[in-house]
């Protein structure tokens, strides 16, 4: 049992190396991630800025964008939320700066 | 003919063009008065009172008055409304002020928009409905104006500009505190992530490393493979893990370190609002034949009944104990749980009350504890578990928490030598085929509770089928019985042919 050489008082030493199991990353099942809020939030605000052409509720759409990236644990999970959120985010401040100025001024 | 065809075609074309844009004048003027409207009625309450100044201010004597008004009560007017009037209203002045709006070309035609629909619109605006209306809205009726006060005619134009100038400076605001916002965000993402990433190195430094504390217990330490894996293993930006294993009497031992989300911004704020802590979680995983039968945990008062009453083997097998009369017991903040008096008796040792829980040493040593919870009953893949939860000290602190982190090891030898007395022992025996029968039980009942319901299912599925069938044959036999009508019917027509 005792296979470790340096100690000489090998019975008040409690490690045991032929016992040493290495660490196995126990897969965790994407309901039991904590739920994005952030990013339900970004997508919310974002397709109101979109809707109503709103600039406010695209920034903080971005803003939310922000937190959920910054919160990100599964990639491949959450990647695609906040692309989501990212693309209306963008979408509406690009139709908010660059689009027509608004739907009735067109001329 | 083709050279007369070809200009005719054409002079239709801008007939129906021209006819064609007098309609959309009439609804993009019939749009701008609905949309300005509605704008109003929600904000009227802002600019009621000083849009009425300006009815009266139509003398020559407040024209100076005019022209400065608006500033103000453009001020008062929330976000939203400024927002949509900047791109309804025409937007002379893009070139001297810098706007967001990076398209003034699309400008100038709108200018003439609500002009030209004017008379046709204007029959439908009763001026009394709309007494709070502010001037710039008034301008489609320059006739009546020249008419009542001739110096009034440069209303629209003084009227407009502090107007533009004050919407670009507002939607400035707006891009303003929002990007500042995302600068510091990200700013504060990477200190936030730093501050974590030292936080879980000073406790990896000061227990993890050599001749600390889970060196001398463990031989693995650290979550990879061979002799300098990484100590730590990051999960997010605010949880770090640390594994060690190769120790008697147990399997491994986790600790998950849950820091507050300092790279996030919004959390840190919130937290500024309710506060929260840097926790650390060990689980370690016993042998099967080196824990008995235990339910045992300790917390602070208010926390203990929680967990009496939601976690499940607590609430199963164990129950507060009171405090035993002449013995020395834990400080007075903390209660146990514990299935039998014997076990709580034994756990609590005379070292660990010296060392952690007794009055004095608890005030001291402490501060950190928030619970630990021993089972050979959890829920979940490994049954036999000691979990121990502890808040974090700050990074310069670590030391404060030595002697918790002491109690790791010394109950992993306490409980992996402790055997409980024969007549605990059958009590607790006892208890457990109880609860497996029980869970049995319930088992069953949700395996047959599937079962009827499959079967249910099934039936239906049958009987639609069936339905399905029948209506399918019905169908078909009303199919052969109008054919062979139809049959029947036929040679008739043929013979009446015949005939």
């Amino acid at each position: 049992m005792s296979s470790h050489n340096n100690h000489s008082t090998s019975a008040n030493d409690p490690r045991q190396p032929s016992a040493a199991k290495p660490f196995v990353a126990t897969p965790v099942s994407p309901q039991d991630l904590p739920v994005d809020y952030s990013g339900f939030i970004a997508v919310v605000f974002g397709i109101a800025g979109v809707m109503f052409r709103y600039k406010l509720s695209s920034w903080l759409a971005i803003i939310f964008c922000a937190q959920s990236l910054a919160n990100i644990r599964n990639v491949e999970n959450d990647l695609k939320q906040i692309s989501m959120a990212m693309m209306f985010a963008i979408m509406g401040l690009v139709t908010n700066y660059l689009g027509p100025a608004r739907p009735g001024t067109q001329s | 003919m083709k050279n007369t065809g070809f200009p005719l075609k054409i002079m239709k074309q801008k007939v129906e063009d021209n006819h064609f844009k007098m309609n959309r004048g009439k609804s993009i003027s019939f749009f701008h008065l609905f949309f300005f409207l509605s704008l109003l009625i929600t904000h009227l309450s802002f600019s009621h009172v000083l849009a009425d100044s300006h009815f009266e201010g139509f003398d020559a004597e407040d024209d100076d008055a005019v022209e400065e008004q608006p500033l103000d009560h453009r001020f008062i007017r929330s976000p939203p409304l400024t927002q949509s009037d900047s791109q309804a209203t025409p937007d002379p002045e893009t070139q001297t002020n810098p706007d967001p709006n990076p398209f003034p070309t699309s400008d100038p035609p709108p200018k003439l928009d609500p002009q030209k629909p004017s008379t046709a619109t204007f029959e439908y605006w009763d001026e009394d409905e709309f007494e709070g209306l502010p001037v710039e809205q008034q301008s489609p009726e320059p006739p009546k104006i020249t008419e009542n006060a001739t110096p009034d005619n440069p209303d629209p134009k003084t009227t407009a500009k502090p107007q533009n100038a004050m919407v670009s400076k507002k939607s400035y605001t707006v891009e303003i505190i929002c990007g500042s916002f995302l600068i510091v965000f990200i700013i504060n993402y990477f200190t936030g992530k730093r501050e974590n990433e030292n936080l879980a190195l000073a406790w990896a430094a000061k227990f993890a490393t050599k001749g600390s504390i889970f060196e001398k217990n463990f031989s693995l330490l650290g979550v990879g493979e061979g002799e300098d894996s990484p100590l730590l293993l990051k999960e997010g930006q605010n949880v770090f893990k640390f594994y060690a294993s190769g120790r008697r009497y147990c399997l491994g031992l986790l600790a998950t370190m849950e820091l507050k989300s300092r790279h996030d911004l919004i959390s840190r704020l919130f937290n500024l609002v309710v506060p929260c802590k840097d926790e650390i979680t060990f689980e370690v995983y016993m042998n099967e034949e080196a824990m008995d039968q235990v339910v045992f945990a300790v917390a602070k008062k208010k926390a203990a009944k929680g967990m009496q009453k939601e976690v499940r083997d607590l609430q199963r097998f164990a129950g507060l104990v009171a405090n035993p009369s002449g013995r020395k017991w834990v400080a007075e903040e903390l209660s146990v749980i514990s299935e039998s008096k014997e076990v709580a008796g034994d756990l609590i040792t005379e070292a660990v009350l010296e060392q952690v829980f007794s009055d004095k040493a608890f005030e001291k040593y402490g501060k950190g504890f928030i619970s630990m919870h021993f089972s050979d009953q959890h829920p979940g893949t490994h049954k036999k578990m000691l979990l121990f939860k502890f808040a974090l000290p700050d990074a310069n602190h670590m030391d404060d928490m030595t002697r918790l982190v002491a109690l790791v090891p010394y109950y992993i030898d306490l409980i992996g030598r402790y055997k409980l007395s024969s007549q605990a022992r059958s009590k607790t025996e006892a208890a457990r085929v109880k609860a497996a029968q029980e869970t049995y039980k319930e088992l069953q009942n949700a395996r047959q509770e599937a079962m009827q319901k499959k079967k249910a299912e099934r039936k239906k599925m049958l009987e639609e089928a069936e339905a399905k069938l029948s209506a399918e044959a019905i169908h078909k036999k009303e199919a052969k019985d109008h054919a062979r009508q139809m049959k029947k019917a036929m040679p008739r027509v043929k013979m009446t042919r015949a005939r």
